[in-house]
């Protein structure tokens, strides 16, 4: 929705000021449209079971936390919950048609500058780009109603992990971010390893760049050949050897990216004399001599719907999404899934809710500190605009956004983050006491949204509060930091 | 969840890394200049250490007078200098330079970050890992914690002391590895409290100066004593880049770095011995001296390793001379000690299954010998 032009020449006056001083300073309201915060009104119900049930499920998993009025919101969308809980998963499935309107709006300051195309990157100082995408990311991930589609991108950017702190990654990463993961999140999953491929931070990161064949005994690079099947599709354990590594690394010599030319930075070329063109062979299968650029889509195809990636993949979404140790037979559904549609993201995630593991996995996730700190923002309903302070808190528990050194991403499971209480209980002190820069939360209004102080708890908790979260709740004098720094927020 | 010991504020001894990084290329003939080296007199007639005023060191180096402080410790067998230290990066722009040796090379996060994730029972502590600023340098990148703080006094659960009582009472009702990792975080914190709660009383008569420097290490100096789990701390002192009357900017500085450090080493006593503070920069100087009485980017520079076990007393390495053939490029010392095989031995020393190959990746790492 590119109103920005029109809205423009509309607010002729301001334009011409802008025009006459160069100024930065004019309100942004006088040049483009201006939406306001949408008002959360209650009250509303909150969850009443004395366990998290269905649709709190749902909003733990498929969601980075509930907001005031989410939970009685997809109640409503069916007469049952199990099918509000149905009709809610296909609802998050096809996030385009999810208004998406205020989240936008809001994200315009840095969607403005990393929307841009990648060579035009570069103009930016690389320590102001990663701070734009780091807010981007965790203000996104706040006021998104397209959340499983966020989730989904937090998983894919893990999975195909780049730290932009190398080399030119600095600025090709917010492409990458772009074009690579949040176009293809909810796709198909042979898009999304293409587009990872031939991802211009991906060359550089994985240095596939300096993969190249020119001298006879030049000897490939296999650093991407190796974790495109150990990360990337088949699994450590996915049935490859050495000597696939390095035909797949063969396969793809010639592939370049232009770094310091002062045309076309960033741009990804074929090579054809940097390519080994001979015969090879990969996972038993024959890649005759003198395709080309072609070598890439052969690998691809034998590596995007391996059976193994199918299984490697299934267990990482049932880790994210059902328990750190995927239950077998979930695995199975899911992977079965994965390559009868022929590794479309939504029909292996719509296969996943429907398992009966999933729906009974309830409560026993750890959260990690993104979703901790998000949650809590979502939860209170907090005006946010993700200042570095908040930002800040991530980085105390070592999870900021594009800040995993090695391709393996962050970890999924609870142990790595077992050691971040301090900073979390840091924060819901600092959010409950509205001492965190860019973060404000209205306690007497939440409160009042939710009906109350039991209907607060329950809202964070997802189900009733016990006796003894109660007496905390009363007796800590900061009810809401309580809340958020009690076990049970800490897990989803 | 798996159950795990986390070493944040259990009270174990921890050994601790410091450090610090002088930023501007620090001009290291001036910090221990090779003061019996006819050259060197010859290259910087303006500008060198005289023999007269120099701290001697061992009948060829001389300590720069203003570093006069941190002599003792050199002759205490505590610091170990070395010279002609620098990376391979031969750009002599202070950005690539920089982020090369703060990455380990041409990779990912930084190196001191790698060391405290991909190790066997990595610190998992709230406090692993401090960086004594505003913000977050790029060695601690990827840390599993990182902490950017001026002063102890921003760690705290603010003033609701009755919290932390009704959270250590709903968290004991936790059987898994939750209810360790908060029983520990609850230790953490009243060792942080105790400490906020006492006035700090630098000990051994140690004096701290009043700039940022000396007051980063005075927080530095009391999180070590408090054992709150403290393993990797980074701290800067910029404004090396001595092009224009050197004396003027590197003087203070140099005054700043040498008190600073003779505080802490005197402040810490017997901790020092699981303490290792290392000093670096991205690079040295030109050999020869410029019209404007400074310097200019060169490659070769300085490094101090103090403390730890050190084999200190001594300036490591071979003097290659200032001759016009041994120069490197546009007249520079050259680099014979790349940082990685000083920063790896110490490394080693701090956590023996660190993975160094992790850690500097496509580097072969032949250790210098600071502790034989």
């Amino acid at each position: 929705m590119n109103i920005s032009r029109r809205i423009f020449l509309q607010a002729g006056g301001s334009a011409a000021l802008l025009a006459a001083t160069g100024c930065e300073q004019v309100p942004r309201n006088l040049l483009f449209g201006f939406q306001s915060r949408p008002v959360r009104r209650g009250p509303f119900h909150p969850p009443v079971a004395e366990s998290i049930d269905l649709i709190a499920h749902a909003l733990n998993r498929l969601s980075f936390g509930a907001r005031p009025g989410d939970y009685a919101r997809i109640n409503r969308l069916a007469p049952t919950s199990e099918e509000a809980f149905r009709a809610y998963v296909e609802e998050q499935l096809s996030p385009a048609k999810i208004d998406d309107s205020w989240c936008d709006y809001s994200l315009r300051r840095f969607t403005e500058t990393l929307n841009q195309p990648a060579g035009d990157l570069f103009e930016y100082q690389e320590k102001f780009l990663l701070n734009e995408m780091m807010r981007e990311s965790v203000l996104r991930a706040v006021l998104t109603e397209r959340q499983l589609h966020e989730v989904m991108v937090q998983f894919w950017t893990d999975h195909f992990n780049i730290d932009p702190s190398k080399g030119d990654c600095k600025w090709l990463k917010a492409a990458d971010d772009r074009t690579v993961i949040r176009a293809h999140a909810l796709g198909k999953f042979p898009a999304l390893l293409r587009a990872s491929a031939l991802s211009p931070a991906m060359l550089w990161y994985l240095d596939g760049r300096a993969n190249r064949k020119q001298q006879p005994d030049d000897k490939p690079n296999e650093n991407y050949a190796r974790e495109l099947m150990e990360l990337h599709t088949l699994g450590v354990h996915g049935g490859y050897t050495q000597r696939d590594v390095m035909e797949v690394a063969r396969c793809l010599t010639g592939w370049h990216v232009r770094s310091k030319e002062p045309f076309y930075k960033g741009k990804v070329e074929f090579k054809k004399h940097l390519h080994d063109n001979g015969t090879k062979e990969v996972l038993g299968q024959r890649i005759p001599a003198g395709l080309g650029e072609k070598d890439l889509d052969r690998v691809l195809d034998i590596v995007a719907l391996h059976p193994s990636t199918a299984r490697y993949l299934a267990t990482k979404l049932c880790r994210r999404f059902i328990a750190d140790e995927p239950p077998a037979s979930a695995v199975t559904v899911v992977a079965e899934a994965f390559s009868n549609s022929q590794g479309d993201l939504r029909a292996t995630l719509r296969a996943l809710f429907g398992t009966p593991e999933f729906q009974v996995a309830r409560g026993a996730k750890f959260k990690r500190p993104f979703h901790f700190i998000v949650s809590a923002l979502r939860g209170a309903d907090a005006e946010t605009d993700a200042d570095p302070k908040v930002i800040d808190y991530l980085l105390r528990m070592g999870h900021a956004p594009f800040g995993y050194p090695t391709p393996d991403g962050y970890p999924e499971e609870a142990s790595p983050w077992m050691g971040t209480l301090l900073w979390r209980w840091n924060f819901a002190v600092a959010l409950n006491d509205n001492k965190i820069k860019g973060a404000r939360v209205n306690l007497k209004s939440l409160k009042q949204t939710l009906g109350g102080d039991d209907g607060l708890m329950a809202h964070f908790l997802g189900c009733r509060a016990t006796a003894a979260e109660k007496q905390g709740y009363h007796g800590s004098g900061a009810g809401l930091a309580l809340l958020l720094a009690s076990p049970g927020f800490q897990r989803c | 969840m798996a159950t795990e010991t986390f070493l944040s504020g259990n009270g174990d001894r921890q050994q601790t890394l410091v450090a610090v990084f002088l930023r501007g290329g620090a001009d290291g003939l001036s910090l221990v200049a090779p003061i019996e080296d006819d050259e060197y007199h010859k290259a910087r007639p303006r500008i060198a250490v005289s023999k007269a005023q120099a701290v001697r060191l061992d009948g060829f180096f001389g300590l720069n007078p203003l570093l006069k402080e941190i002599g003792p410790i050199y002759q205490d067998g505590s610091m170990a200098i070395l010279h002609c230290t620098g990376s391979e990066d031969d750009t002599r722009s202070h950005f690539e330079a920089q982020d090369l040796m703060e990455h380990g090379g041409l990779v990912a996060g930084g190196w001191l970050g790698r060391f405290l994730r991909f190790r066997p029972q990595a610190g998992r502590g709230a406090l692993s890992a401090i960086a004594v600023g505003r913000e977050l340098p790029e060695c601690l990148r990827g840390a599993p914690s990182a902490t950017v703080m001026q002063s102890i006094d921003e760690f705290s659960l603010g003033a609701s002391g009755t919290l932390a009582g009704e959270l250590e009472r709903l968290y004991a009702l936790e059987s898994d590895a939750l209810g360790g990792a908060a029983r520990d975080t609850l230790d953490a914190l009243r060792r942080i409290e105790k400490l906020r709660n006492t006035p700090y009383q630098p000990e051994h008569g140690a004096e701290y100066a009043k700039d940022g420097f000396a007051q980063g290490l005075k927080q530095v100096a009391r999180l070590i004593k408090a054992r709150v789990g403290l393993e990797a701390v980074s701290i800067d002192l910029g404004g090396w880049d001595s092009h224009f009357t050197q004396g003027t900017m590197m003087d203070p500085l140099m005054v700043k770095l040498s008190k600073g450090l003779a505080a802490f080493y005197r402040d810490l006593g017997r901790a020092m011995d699981h303490t290792t503070v290392v000093v670096m920069t991205e690079f040295g100087r030109r050999v020869r001296e410029n019209a404007s009485f400074g310097t200019d980017h060169g490659r070769g520079g300085a490094m101090f390793v103090i403390g730890g076990g050190v084999k200190g007393g001594r300036v490591l390495g071979r003097w290659p001379g200032l001759k016009g053939d041994v120069l490197e490029g546009p007249g520079d010392l050259p680099v014979l000690h790349n940082y990685r095989n000083v920063l790896a031995p110490i490394l080693q020393r701090h956590s023996a299954g660190a993975d160094l190959g992790q850690i500097f990746p496509k580097f072969k790492i032949e250790p210098v010998e600071l502790y034989t």
